[in-house]
């Protein structure tokens, strides 16, 4: 019963911090490498897709830019770059051609790098095709350039104040509700418990009076 | 605009369940340290109509406008943040 009980609250931490990690947002230091558009049919990759730009009609499969770059080491990242509109995660972004046009004039070579912070949230993933959406992008002249997330420290605060609070309150339920009824039940059984004792002791007080009775009948 | 509505009609009803929830625990609070005060003794006269007319100037406070802010909050930082990922 512990090993169930332990493996639920992992399971739980556990998606919860998948939850974080994907909708908080997040920034990376990149060079832009180019930017395009294709096509995209979401299949049971859907979730990690967003809905047509705001104020278009839905339509299954849509058209969606992305932005392709090169991260300070080197490695490829490519950004998605699409509407949240009024949906989840509540980025409330409406400005994705600018956002792409922003981004287009910000290509450089990697002869003469212009590097670029670009906020995002989500994941990439190959195996699920799936592209972290970019919500800004701002150049930077320093690659090393120190990025303090005050936003998801102001977040993630008030998230544990939160919790913190429905613990407390859950205890203090507990406390006053649960525990008088335990307590209860535990005098309720103390009671039966002494009144057995009781019996006992008289039985005992019984059966040894009938000994000494008998032994006064023995053969000394 | 429609998913304009859809996130304001549900952000109105599940606001309205805490504004019911914050104004019936603030009425509850106040009528409690009232009792509390009067229990403590030296005020004249009977001790219902001092906790009732204690109520009716907490109804008129600016204690009880304040959970307003339970609307107003959330709407001020929707429109920060459609200004900040939008329009900077």
């Amino acid at each position: 019963m512990r090993y169930v009980k332990w493996t639920l609250i992992s399971l739980m931490a556990l998606f919860a911090f998948a939850f974080l990690h994907y909708n908080l947002p997040q920034r990376d230091v990149v060079r832009i490498a180019d930017t395009y558009e294709k096509r995209v049919d979401p299949g049971e990759n859907s979730w990690f897709w967003s809905q047509p730009d705001s104020g278009n009609a839905d339509a299954i499969n849509r058209d969606v830019f992305f932005i392709q770059t090169i991260q300070t080491n080197n490695r490829v990242m490519v950004y998605r770059n699409e509407d949240t509109g009024w949906g989840w995660p509540p980025y409330f972004k409406f400005d994705t051609s600018n956002l792409q046009t922003e981004a287009a004039d910000l290509k450089s070579t990697k002869d003469a790098p212009q590097w670029v912070v670009v906020k995002h949230y989500g994941w990439r993933n190959e195996f699920l095709s799936i592209y972290p959406n970019a919500v800004s992008v701002r150049a930077v002249d320093d690659p090393d350039v120190q990025l303090i997330p005050w936003l998801n420290i102001v977040i993630l605060l008030i998230l544990a104040l939160i919790i913190l609070r429905i613990y407390r309150m859950i205890q203090r339920f507990r406390e006053r509700r649960i525990d008088p009824l335990l307590e209860d039940a535990g005098e309720a059984w103390d009671k039966v418990e002494d009144r057995a004792d009781a019996v006992g002791e008289h039985a005992t007080g019984l059966w040894g009076r009938l000994r000494v009775w008998l032994n006064t009948w023995r053969a000394k | 605009m429609i998913g304009a509505i859809r996130l304001f009609a549900i952000a109105f009803v599940v606001l309205t369940v805490v504004y019911i929830y914050l104004s019936i625990r603030q009425r509850m609070r106040t009528r409690r340290a009232l009792r509390d005060e009067f229990d403590e003794g030296g005020i004249e006269g009977d001790r219902e109509t001092y906790v009732e007319e204690g109520l009716k100037d907490y109804e008129d406070s600016i204690r009880r406008k304040l959970i307003l802010g339970v609307y107003i909050v959330p709407l001020v930082l929707v429109l920060v943040m459609i200004y900040l990922t939008n329009f900077m």
